[in-house]
């Protein structure tokens, strides 16, 4: 592109963009305009309203479960059956010798041997 | 200012005739600006709508009287930039993919050519709109707001908060490109007419 032709040019795009202005004048607002806006503003703000109505609920439930947890936890441990000794005691109170024997899972001397 | 400053403080406390009157103020204008920036004249109501609903709920931030209309200005651009962004209309009609029909439009609007007043003003308008889609959305609004609104590189740092020179690059840049793509078009077109004038003489 010589320098000329750049300049031509730029005087043309200069030119369109000028008469651009005039060609896309200022359009006349049209009667529902302003109602129009007011109702999207309204709109908007019901819907800002619901999000902190919805907030205020979702902070609430949070706050109840909360204690809620709160409340079970603090209540005493010694309410909850508590597993005394270690695993083999645990296991001989479930099982009862006398049970195992029954179901053929010790022989009855090895009971009775246990007993004397 | 189109309004007094007294006026804005009353919308900014929330009352609604206050609101009212800088809308009627202002919209005139902003409707004009958004018509020339998305081209699309179905759709400048409701642009123009989203920027006073943003003004509305943005009011309370402004501190200062001075900032107010850059401050519009810039919801204003936004609004049309999320606007274009949506339409992704322009990927339809770049320059360098222009019809003969537009390119001849182009010659005869340079040339002032064109038939009757409508009819060149119809030109004008789908040329200018075909070149501006050459560019990115943020090109397109840059220069409509320089070279079509036209608002000093001063009023364009406020609306921007960038840097005079920052400005004067991208519009540089922006400029080049549309420049360009005006260019290819003719190209295009001159190459076209010595193909079929070449044809014609051998036939």
């Amino acid at each position: 592109m010589s320098y000329s032709n750049e300049e031509f040019r730029n005087r043309e795009l200069d030119s369109l963009f000028a008469q651009y202005k005039s060609v896309v004048p200022d359009p006349e607002p049209g009667t529902g305009f302003m109602p129009e806006l007011w109702r999207k503003i309204e709109a908007r703000q019901g819907l800002i309203l619901r999000m902190k109505k919805l907030t205020q609920v979702f902070v609430a439930a949070a706050a109840a479960i909360c204690i809620l947890f709160a409340t079970v936890l603090s209540v005493p441990r010694s309410a909850t059956p508590e597993a005394r000794g270690n695993y083999v005691d645990v296991l001989a109170e479930a099982y009862p010798t006398e049970t195992l024997a029954a179901h053929g899972i010790i022989p009855h001397e090895g009971m009775e041997a246990r007993t004397k | 200012m189109l309004v007094e400053f007294e006026q804005i403080q009353k919308a900014q406390a929330g009352d609604g005739t206050a609101f009212n009157q800088v809308v009627v103020a202002y919209r005139k204008r902003i409707l004009g600006t958004i018509a020339r920036l998305i081209g699309r004249p179905e759709d400048v109501e409701d642009v123009a709508q989203e920027v006073f609903l943003r003004l509305y709920y943005s009011l309370d931030q402004l501190r200062t009287p001075e900032v107010f209309e850059p401050w519009l200005y810039r919801l204003t651009v936004n609004a049309s930039y999320d606007y274009l962004r949506k339409q992704r209309r322009r990927n339809e009609s770049r320059m360098s993919d222009l019809s003969e029909q537009q390119v001849m439009m182009a010659d005869a609007v340079a040339g002032g050519k064109a038939s009757n007043e409508e009819q060149r003003r119809k030109q004008v308008k789908e040329l200018v709109e075909s070149l501006l889609g050459a560019v990115s959305e943020q090109d397109r609004i840059l220069l409509t707001l320089k070279e079509v609104e036209g608002l000093s590189l001063k009023e364009l740092e406020r609306i921007y908060s960038v840097n005079e020179n920052a400005l004067k690059v991208r519009l540089f840049r922006a400029r080049q490109r549309v420049l360009s793509a005006f260019e290819a078009g003719k190209k295009n077109r001159t190459s076209r007419s010595s193909e079929e004038r070449a044809a014609e003489s051998e036939g």
